[in-house]
């Protein structure tokens, strides 16, 4: 595969499905996006020549960014403290003209889980079955299963405390 | 809440970017970039230089005083003072060349893939550069009888320089292609 063939697809990845990866990174951060962005583009990127079709465009699009974020995420907690002062300016811009309080709310509640849960709430919320979870984190389905329940329960609870202070 | 109305929430999430880029942080950010590849390819090239001069000037004053002293010993200062020239007309050169950008986002980051392409150039060539001098020492150590004991160690360091010079090349690699899809991303966004 040439490089121009590579950056072709990629393009016609990112106009397609770029949704994904905005809510893999909205889930993963709260400030530094633009790294993380820029970080999952590369490694899509790079994933290209490796994609087989064996799985959706969007499947392959959700295993490489949650693979990435999560990596990614550990090492930016390893790193915590040292920001640069570039990492102040960010690359993206919020773009929202109208943010649902509700959906603020849930990245939010997203954001407080672990790595792992995080990627399983995304693809829950996204609709993915347990079959295809298992195989983009790599956990097995009955894990997947005991994580959701428990994730379920736990998002319910906190969703009352936040329906009851009527934000 | 149920978490069907959660995912309703969620499906409800607009599929318009939610992002735009910021053509000034973006522009900040390449230019940051290009100033620490310049730094790195500048601290490079002078390190060398003082380290090629270093070596070079002591083993051409030294070695008229030397027991055991050879015609190599005098190949490889001058040697080191044939790289040292290069160094300092790649720098010259480098410095010309970076007046051919303009200061706009894609001028600086044209520079900046540029630079990178430099800095990585010069790397390869400094640990290449290790071989023909490694081979020079060793004539000089046969020449001087202690061709086992000065094989060793070329061999040694040749290896440490070897894969210090390749974990550095991978560095350079990485940050130029970072910027060369950057700037493919870009060009593909016109």
């Amino acid at each position: 595969m040439t490089e121009k063939e590579q950056l072709d697809i990629l393009e016609e990845w990112l106009r397609l499905h770029k949704g994904v990866i905005f809510k893999v990174v909205r889930a993963y951060t709260v400030e530094d996006y633009d790294d993380l962005f820029q970080e999952i583009i590369i490694q899509v990127w790079r994933s290209v020549p490796a994609f087989r079709q064996e799985a959706s465009v969007s499947t392959w699009l959700y295993r490489i960014s949650l693979n990435t974020a999560i990596t990614w995420s550990k090492k930016e907690r390893k790193h915590a403290g040292a920001e640069t002062l570039d990492k102040v300016e960010h690359l993206l811009q919020d773009n929202r003209t109208q943010i649902d309080p509700r959906l603020t709310w849930l990245y939010g509640e997203i954001h407080k889980l672990d790595e792992i849960d995080r990627s399983v709430t995304l693809l829950l919320l996204e609709g993915f079955s347990y079959k295809e979870m298992s195989a983009i984190l790599g956990i097995s389905e009955s894990n997947v299963g005991v994580k959701i329940n428990r994730i379920k329960k736990q998002l319910i609870a906190r969703s009352k405390n936040y329906d009851s202070h009527g934000i | 809440m149920e978490f069907d109305e959660m995912k309703k929430i969620w499906d409800g999430q607009s599929h318009q970017s939610l992002y735009v880029i910021d053509e000034k942080a973006l522009h900040n950010r390449i230019r940051s970039k290009m100033n620490s590849v310049r730094h790195a390819a500048s601290i490079t090239e002078w390190l060398s230089i003082i380290v090629y001069l270093g070596a070079g000037g002591i083993l051409l004053v030294l070695n008229p005083f030397k027991p055991g002293a050879n015609i190599f010993m005098y190949l490889e200062a001058a040697w080191m003072f044939v790289t040292v020239a290069y160094l300092v007309v790649s720098r010259s050169r480098r410095i010309k060349a970076s007046r051919r950008f303009d200061r706009t986002l894609h001028g600086d980051l044209d520079h900046a893939i540029s630079l990178a392409g430099y800095k990585l150039r010069l790397s390869r060539i400094m640990v290449w550069n290790l071989l023909p001098m490694g081979a020079i020492m060793i004539f000089s150590g046969w020449e001087a009888g202690k061709l086992l004991k000065v094989s060793v160690v070329i061999l040694i360091s040749y290896a440490l320089a070897f894969y210090v010079g390749s974990k550095g090349n991978r560095v350079d690699k990485r940050r130029r292609r970072e910027l060369q899809v950057l700037k493919e991303k870009l060009d593909a966004g016109n």
